[in-house]
Formats: C-alpha cells, structure tokens, sequence
C-alpha cells in the first residue's frame, strides 16, 4: 500500500502554521490589529452615542414622509393615525381614502371620528378607565398633506375625545456637534 | 559546573506585545449588537392645541382664543398662497413672499423662514417687555387650506425655537384669509 504523496499546504497565518511550513524558518507571521483596534473604537464610539435603550417605538410607513424639525420631545406610545395622499390609517387599518371631495371642507371626518372613538371605547372597556395618557394620539402626516386634510383630521381627534395630539416628525440634529 | 543563565540572556530581544485578539473578539460581539439597536432617524412630536373644525366662514376655533390675556394676546402665523404674515392684537407684519423650490425633484412652495424667525423674536422680546407678568407660550398657525404640511411645521418649529411651545391649527378658505389680510393693519 503506498503511502498518501505530500500535498502543497496552503500558507497559514499565526500560530496554526503546518511544521514543515515552519521548519524552513522560526519567523512567525501576525497580522497588525492595532489600526483595525483603532477602527473598532470610533465604531463602538459613535455607535454607543446612537443607541437607544427604548428601541423605536413608532413605526413609519414607507408611504409617508415625515417633516423634519428641531424640536425634543420624545415620542412615546400612543394610537397612531397616519395620513399620507391617498389613505388614513388608523392603528394600521385603512379607515378613510383620500378624495378630492375630502379637501372641500374642514370639518371632522364622521368615518374616522367614529373608528377613534370605538377605539376609545375599547380602550376603557379594557383597562376600565382612561387615563390622560389614553387620551392622546399620535398623528403622522406625509409632508406634502395639504392643511385642509390636517385641520379635518385634527378635528376629528378632538371630536372623538383625543384632547392631546402630537405630531411626530423627525428629529433634525445639527451637524455642528450636538443635538439642536 | 554548568554556569546559571543570565537575566541579560533571558530577556527577549522584542518589546513585549498586547495580545489584541481578546479584544477584537469583545468588539466583535458588541458592534453587531449595537449596529441592532442604534436608531438613526429618531421620531420625536410637537403638542399640539385641540383644533376644532372650520365653518364657511373660516372663524372656526377663533371664538375661543378669548379665554385669558395671554390667549387675546397670542400672535399669529399668517401663512397665504402668496405670503407669510404674524399677526398679532396690534395689527400684523408682513415676513415675506413665497417662492418655489426644488424639493426631491418637484417644485414645492417655500417661505423665507430667517424673516420669520427674526420677527417671531421681535414679536416676543415685544410681548414679553410689554406684559412681564404673562409668560407667552401660546401661537397659532393660521393658513389656507393648500398650504403643505412641512411648511406649517417648519413655521411651527421656528416659533417653538423662540419661545411660543404650544401651537395650534387653524386652517381656512382662502378668499376669508386674504380678503382679512387686505384689510390688516400693519
């Protein structure tokens, strides 16, 4: 039986090279990771700086986009109604479409007051009271909604006894080393 | 007798080196977490008033502005197809006109916001030297019914920069705005 012929060994780096490789000389080849330590640390610095503990508590339609703004307030969980061009959602369900007859007048929606307020219903049968924070809403507007379709929406929430409504937008931080 | 070895011979000829692998070992299990967990775009909101809706005639939410010194007070961003006015009980100011601008490759109407920033400063420093017991915190947005969202925020966001933190919404017709507008004072 013959015994297996010696196979070209591919070159190893560190200390897994073969014995016959390293017969030849005693030089260990290392690679250098200090400049890639170097990388890792303004990595994880910057990284560090946007991390966020409470994770995203809104979720942002790719149908919508928001304005941006400079203002601090964080958002915090709430119902959401997004309004972009041609629909409004409500908690995720379609509610009303957005028609030219829509934009004619600027008083409440009836469709949305009503879905807000079986909301609101339900949010008390449940928890069997309602508490201030039950009684806000979060309203997410494409930036090209025009005012008329704003004011019917706003109107709407206050009809249906949404008395806080905040409108989400994006936060704009200055490039000027901190948080504007 | 075999000779002991020196201290000299012992010691190597290379400085010692950090062994670095532990480390990148820890980097590379707290970067992909982190990369997770950052958030980039962070949403924040602006508090806004109740609004109420609009009749024909565009008074609306007007009848209650008259509730305390600081609601009769309160300025007004007055923002038109053509114009950007602040009113205020006084009589109002014009800011500017509206142009056109390129925004993500369609032509959107914009307003010159350092004007309105300026005067929103002055209308403050005025209102507050004039009435110190009164801290104002109070604006409305009034506009017309084709103005964009981003405009009014932006409007919104320069008048919470200066002070005024509690906006509200007004919208109405145009005809009602302008026709008021043509007969402000200054």
């Amino acid at each position: 039986m013959s015994t297996p012929s010696k196979r070209h060994v591919p070159l190893l780096l560190g200390s897994g090279k073969s014995k016959a490789l390293s017969r030849g000389s005693d030089k260990k080849v290392s690679l250098n990771l200090t400049s890639m330590i170097d990388m890792f640390t303004i990595l994880l610095v910057f990284l560090l700086k946007s991390y966020s503990a409470d994770g995203q508590l809104v979720t942002v339609s790719d149908q919508l986009i928001l304005p941006k703004a400079r203002v601090e307030k964080k958002v915090e969980l709430k119902l959401e109604l997004q309004v972009n061009s041609s629909v409004i959602v409500v908690d995720g369900d379609p509610v009303v479409n957005v028609t030219p007859e829509l934009l004619l007048s600027g008083n409440s929606i009836p469709a949305l007051v009503t879905r807000l307020r079986d909301h609101m219903e339900y949010s008390r049968l449940t928890r069997g009271t309602l508490t201030e924070d039950d009684l806000k809403i979060n309203i997410q507007g494409d930036v090209g909604m025009p005012a008329i379709l704003l004011q019917r929406v706003m109107a709407s929430c206050s009809e249906a006894g949404y008395v806080g409504q905040n409108l989400a937008v994006i936060k704009i931080i200055s490039s000027e080393g901190g948080e504007d | 007798m075999a000779k002991a070895v020196s201290a000299r011979s012992r010691t190597s000829k290379h400085p010692p080196e950090i062994d670095l692998l532990p480390v990148m070992n820890l980097f590379c299990c707290i970067i992909p977490f982190l990369l997770f967990s950052a958030t980039f775009l962070e949403v924040v909101v602006i508090e806004m008033a109740a609004t109420e809706g609009i009749n024909s005639g565009g008074g609306g939410a007007t009848a209650n502005l008259m509730r305390s010194e600081e609601d009769r007070l309160q300025p007004k961003i007055i923002i038109t197809e053509q114009e950007i006015f602040i009113g205020t009980a006084s009589g109002s100011a014009h800011v500017g006109y509206a142009f056109e601008t390129e925004l993500n490759g369609e032509m959107v109407v914009s307003f010159p916001w350092d004007s309105l920033s300026m005067k929103l400063t002055e209308v403050h420093d005025l209102l507050t030297e004039a009435y110190p017991q009164i801290e104002f915190h109070k604006i409305t947005v009034l506009t017309v019914e084709e103005t964009r969202y981003d405009n009014i925020i932006v409007a919104i966001d320069l008048a919470g920069a200066v002070g005024f933190d509690q906006p509200g919404l007004q919208v109405a017709p145009s005809a009602s705005v302008n026709s008021a507008m043509a007969g402000g004072g200054n």
